[in-house]
């Protein structure tokens, strides 16, 4: 078995982070559970890599999350930064056996637990009591659900509103001192300025440690940021600290943010201050990294037609990116099964360093992928003017060129839990791997090379996951072809699984993304009398911090670039 | 710097309403801090949204757990930090300090006078109150062997500030011990040598000094010893793990019986490493009463485990970095990169080797090592809050023990320095002031008496009386401070209270100078303006 370790840092990151180990543990609950569908025992996947055992001092197992979550002081809302499962007995002032003097109490504001984290913890203290769980289902309960996710709807605050796993208590850490407002924590210059790692990185590392130290054998650091703002320093120094400490372990990051980060009018200081923000934040990041997968569309109003996403919500769009983040990690998880055996329910298992060998370790070595999703994937054959499974896939990388033939592209596609017919036939891994194949046949621009994992559990569709599915979206994920005429958006009460294809690209597709970047650094930072240069000394860069970081940028650009088209364009 | 005070707002406060701001966040901040200060401060207990909860008695501890949103109280907040940073306390102290001087200024512009003046009249008195501090400190000699009373008079001064009185004394000891064993003559003291561990688990007067070092975690193999005296140690930095070369994992490239050989051949170059270190252990160990114990700073995966397990080896995998040169400076011999560089000089020795476990946590003790140049501090309680707070007090009283070292000096506390220091302002250097600068002195004079008078209101006594009686005695001739318990004055040599030098000095330092930034706020949003006329 090799373990993944996953870390999290800032708002966002989190945000997506709490969907997808929701979507663990939904699974690890319904491979347990007896009424559960077939499809989700036996999946072949192993959840120990994601996951650890642990004991709690009585004694009781736990199993948890292998996970450092970095988070700002106060952005936790109703959990405690200790998790749920290792908690002390309420402190009261007689509990203060270290000082014989006066105690003053400072409360701030409690936050009320919403219905769906009231409903989780009675729940738990009622399976405490009653451990033989009968079935309590009927309208009482369904009645309350839908209080419980028209709740979350209104009013998600933090990400922890709509979390329903245990984290270690090691996992959530809280920056301290950073005394900024949220709004004003926007560009890596204040990041770097508010959190001085030297104080606390110590501990930040040492969480890492107690995860990495119990692998027996670490695939890799699935690391996710919030690179719209101040983070990007503060993961920047993370993870530096981690590839100088454990130099051989590969680091596959996602940067993500929330649509609307960017808006789209404002004042010409305000676009190059994020303007900067963006090319530093990715210049910085890049180097330390195996793979780069930048998430996070202005809007997602399009990523899917079968999707209705709020983009205000984050609780909505980063439901979208943790699925497809899900998907791309399943053949990291996948029992590797041998080629002989048939009847197998997953193939194309593959690790960190293997997806990243086939990404960018061959050909052209371009460390940047695209992420594209298909949710719900359609069935793989009948569907009424359905485009192929290839066709459905929206990328949720922004800017990006569209429909770029590049040859030399190297694709990594998973799929997981599709039906073979609109009829509701689950696929054979067979049924998929042929489908796809003959698809990638037909296709007009073949990938040089492309890579197929594919597994029978869909995607789970937990109680706390946002209403965002359309109304044709069927129970099981399914298309149905009978619309219904209420236009309101179906959720979790409704569809209880769907079928997932993910794909990581290296392509040429990305180019605009890293030119706009080298750009910008250039005009706005680099160039004399660049309107930027004040703002950069003032983050704390000098001239060859600067030039080294355009230089990581054109590299990149060169990578992708043919030669004679790059001296062409100039 | 001071730009970042302004409010968004400032442009259209006028001048007097931004001072007053200014004035407000630090006066408000001091009232946050103040109750914090001395032995019969407050301890505060902070409930968090969830509901959860944290104890300080710290003051910056405190600072940094609290949501500190407007630009003054932050930039306070950032000195006082930074106050921490440098010379390991004196954060409270700080805060207070920098509120009674924006306290006392406003006086004197209520009645109309300009900040610039006062901030002249700061300069003056923080110059001479330096100056002062010169003569009024106590010299320590510290020879080869450091005056241990002295050490641990200090020590038990900031820790009984964080602590009771009983466990205070106690860790003084320990304290004073731990840095006198990591110090090296001609060297500067590097606390980082000095490991802090800690376990939840018994009483916190089970707090006590490893010579030796704790770790914080265990073998990973189940049939490893779980305890070994007479033990060799290797301190390594070698992966011991089976990895994948980059080159030739191409999926192009290879077919499944080359990848296949590439992986037979690689997991043999992680096993011929293994195997040196096992030539090395039986070289060493041919006599039988000894052990052998890895500790590395690397990943040791199974395959590996098993080998040195059955040749009964204790392996330890993914030490902290900072541990490869504490088990040197502790044990001896030298932290290893390669297994070519094996000698048995490389190796160091403990004799007594043991693992404990608590619940999923595991910990090993390397002790009874030979002249140790690093050390453990082992904190127990029976909860994280106990534990958190005997750490803070270490801490503080580590740093207390190294200032006093390094400073060859210390300051008679219980706010006698600020008595003298504010009467020798009032009574010799006010007078040789010109003009109006001389209130800047006297506000400045002023409020160094926050100190002992803060002493006072948190003790419960009257702050009047307490400062009428202090001056009278330091009058006669006597150098005084306060007696907490009686309000009488005290002479805290005999009572063996004393702060660090460096701390003060900074204090002294750094408090004046943000004030000043505060009062001249008006004159920052002026140069705004101009800025912006010409266009
Ligand atoms: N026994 C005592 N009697 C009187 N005053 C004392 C005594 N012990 C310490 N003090 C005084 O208490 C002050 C230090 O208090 P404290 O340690 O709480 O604050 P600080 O050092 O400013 O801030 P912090 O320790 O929170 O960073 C010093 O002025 C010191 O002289
Ligand atoms: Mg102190």
């Amino acid at each position: 078995m090799k373990e993944i370790v996953t870390i999290q840092v800032g708002d966002y990151a989190n945000y997506v982070g709490s969907h997808f180990w929701n979507f663990q543990d939904e699974l690890i609950g319904l491979a347990g559970d007896p009424q559960a569908d077939s499809v989700f025992k036996n999946q072949d996947i192993n959840m120990d890599v994601l996951y650890r055992t642990g004991e709690i001092q009585q004694g009781i197992d736990t199993y948890t999350p292998r996970l450092v979550s970095i988070n700002m002081r106060g952005s936790l809302g109703s959990m405690s930064s200790h998790g749920t499962l290792y908690k002390e007995a309420a402190t009261t002032t007689s509990d203060v056996l270290t000082w014989t003097g006066g105690v003053s109490t400072q409360a701030s504001e409690p936050h009320k637990k919403n219905l769906f984290l009231q409903s989780l913890y009675e729940e738990e203290n009622f399976n405490m009591v009653n451990t033989i769980g009968g079935s309590n289902s009927g309208s009482p309960s369904e009645y309350q659900n839908k209080d419980i996710t028209e709740g979350l709807e209104k009013g998600v605050q933090y990400w922890t509103d709509y979390s329903k796993v245990h984290f270690h208590p090691k996992s959530l850490y809280e920056l301290n001192g950073g005394w900024t407002d949220v709004e004003d924590f926007d560009n890596y210059g204040i990041g770097r300025d508010s959190f001085d790692w030297a104080s606390q990185g110590e501990e930040v590392s040492e969480r890492l440690r107690f995860f990495v130290e119990e692998c027996d054998h670490i695939q890799g650091f699935q690391f996710v940021v919030d690179d719209s703002g101040g983070f990007s320093a503060v993961a920047a120094e993370f993870l530096e600290n981690i590839v100088d400490e454990y130099s051989n372990i590969p680091v596959m990051l996602y940067a993500v943010r929330g649509p609307g980060t960017r808006a789209s009018r404002q004042s010409r200081k305000r676009t190059i201050l994020e303007e900067l923000h963006d090319a530093i934040s990715f210049s910085r990041l890049s180097p330390y990294c195996k793979l780069i997968v930048p998430v996070g569309l202005p809007s997602l109003g399009k990523a899917s037609k079968f999707l209705h996403i709020e983009d205000e919500k984050h609780y909505h769009s980063s439901a979208v990116y943790a699925a497809a983040l899900h998907s791309i990690s399943l053949p990291f998880r996948l029992v590797p099964v041998g080629p002989t055996k048939d009847a197998c329910s997953a193939s194309g298992a593959v690790d960190f360093h293997g997806l990243i060998q086939i990404l960018s370790g061959q050909g052209r070595q371009n460390m940047v992928s695209v992420l594209d999703v298909a949710m719900p994937t359609p069935a793989l054959t009948g569907g009424q003017n359905e485009l192929s499974l290839l066709g459905n896939l929206q990328s949720l990388t922004p800017h990006i060129a569209e429909d770029v033939e590049d040859i030399q592209a190297i694709e990594h596609l998973t799929v997981h839990g599709a039906f073979a017919s609109v009829e509701g036939r689950r696929a054979s891994v067979c049924e998929v791997k042929d489908t796809v194949d003959a698809a990638f046949q037909r296709a007009n621009t073949r990938p040089l090379f492309y890579h197929l994992s594919v597994g029978l559990c869909p995607l789970p569709i937990p109680l706390p996951f946002p209403s965002i599915f359309g109304n044709q979206v069927g129970k099981h994920g399914e298309m149905m072809s009978s619309k219904l005429t209420n236009s309101s958006s179906k959720g979790s009460l409704d569809v209880h699984s769907i079928p997932m294809a993910a794909r990581l690209r290296s392509t040429s597709a990305v180019l605009p993304l890293l030119e706009s970047k080298l750009q910008n650094l250039h005009r706005y930072g680099i160039t004399r009398g660049a309107a930027g240069a004040e703002l950069l000394r003032s983050w704390g860069f000098d001239k060859e911090e600067l030039n080294e970081m355009q230089e990581t940028l054109s590299k990149m650009v060169a990578t992708l670039c043919p030669p004679q088209l790059s001296s062409d364009s100039d | 710097m001071s730009l970042r005070v302004l409010n968004p707002n400032a442009e259209v406060l006028n001048k007097s309403a931004a001072l007053h701001m200014n004035i407000n966040a630090a006066k408000g901040l001091q009232d946050v801090l103040k109750s914090n200060l001395g032995p019969k401060g407050t301890i505060k207990m902070l409930v968090g949204g969830a509901g959860d909860i944290k104890l300080t008695k710290d003051g910056n501890t405190l600072l940094k757990e609290m949501q500190i949103q407007n630009p003054t109280a932050i930039m306070i907040a950032r000195t006082a930090v930074a106050q921490d940073d440098i010379s390991g306390d004196g954060t409270t102290t700080t805060v207070i300090f920098i509120g009674e001087l924006m306290k006392q200024s406003e006086r004197y512009i209520d009645e109309g006078m300009h900040p610039r003046v006062l901030v002249d009249g700061f300069e003056i008195a923080k110059r001479a109150t330096l100056q002062f501090l010169e003569k009024f400190k106590t010299p320590v000699v510290m020879g080869d062997e450091p005056d241990k009373e002295i050490l641990k008079m200090v020590a038990r001064t900031t820790v009984r500030t964080k602590l009771y009185e009983a466990l205070a004394d106690q860790l003084t000891n320990i304290l004073v011990d731990a840095v006198l064993c990591i110090r090296k003559p001609e060297e500067a003291i590097d606390l980082f040598m000095v490991e802090i561990m800690h376990m939840r688990h018994k009483f916190d007067v089970d707090t006590r000094l490893v010579e030796g070092l704790v770790l914080d975690h265990g073998s990973r193999h189940p049939d490893m010893k779980r305890r070994a005296e007479n033990c060799y140690i290797l301190t390594c930095n070698v992966s011991l793990e089976y990895e994948k070369s980059e080159i030739n994992s191409g999926f192009f490239y290879s077919n499944a019986e080359q990848r296949e050989a590439m992986v037979v051949a690689e997991r043999r170059q992680v096993d011929e490493k293994v195997k040196k270190i096992i030539e090395l252990k039986r070289k060493v160990c041919s006599d039988n009463d000894s052990n052998f114990v890895i500790i590395n700073q690397k990943g040791i995966d199974p395959p590996s485990l098993d080998m040195l397990a059955r040749e009964g080896i204790i392996a330890l995998r993914r030490a902290k970095r900072r541990n490869m040169e504490r088990l040197v400076l502790a044990c001896g011999g030298e932290a290893v990169n390669s297994v070519d560089d094996l000698t048995p000089e490389s190796l160091g020795w403990a004799g007594l080797v043991y693992e404990h476990v608590l619940g999923e946590e595991k910990y090993t003790f390397v002790e009874n090592v030979k002249n140790p140049l690093s050390c453990t501090i082992l904190i127990k309680g029976p909860n994280d809050h106990t534990i958190a707070q005997i750490k803070d007090a270490v801490r503080d009283g580590l740093r207390a023990v190294k200032n006093t070292i390094e400073d060859e000096s210390v300051v008679l506390g219980a706010g006698a320095f600020e008595v003298a220091a504010r009467q020798h302002l009032m009574n010799e250097v006010k007078k040789t002031v010109e003009g109006r600068a001389q209130l800047g002195v006297e506000a400045f004079a002023d409020a160094l008496l926050v100190v002992p008078k803060t002493l006072a209101e948190n003790s419960g006594l009257d702050t009047q009386d307490v400062i009428i009686a202090l001056k009278g005695e330091h009058d006669r001739g006597n150098i005084v401070g306060l007696n907490l318990n009686t309000g009488e004055p005290i002479d805290p040599q005999m009572e063996g209270i004393f702060d660090n030098y460096s701390v003060k000095r900074q204090i002294i330092n750094s408090g004046p100078v943000i004030a000043s930034q505060l009062l001249l706020v008006d004159e920052v949003i002026r140069a705004g303006r101009n800025m912006r006329k010409p266009t």
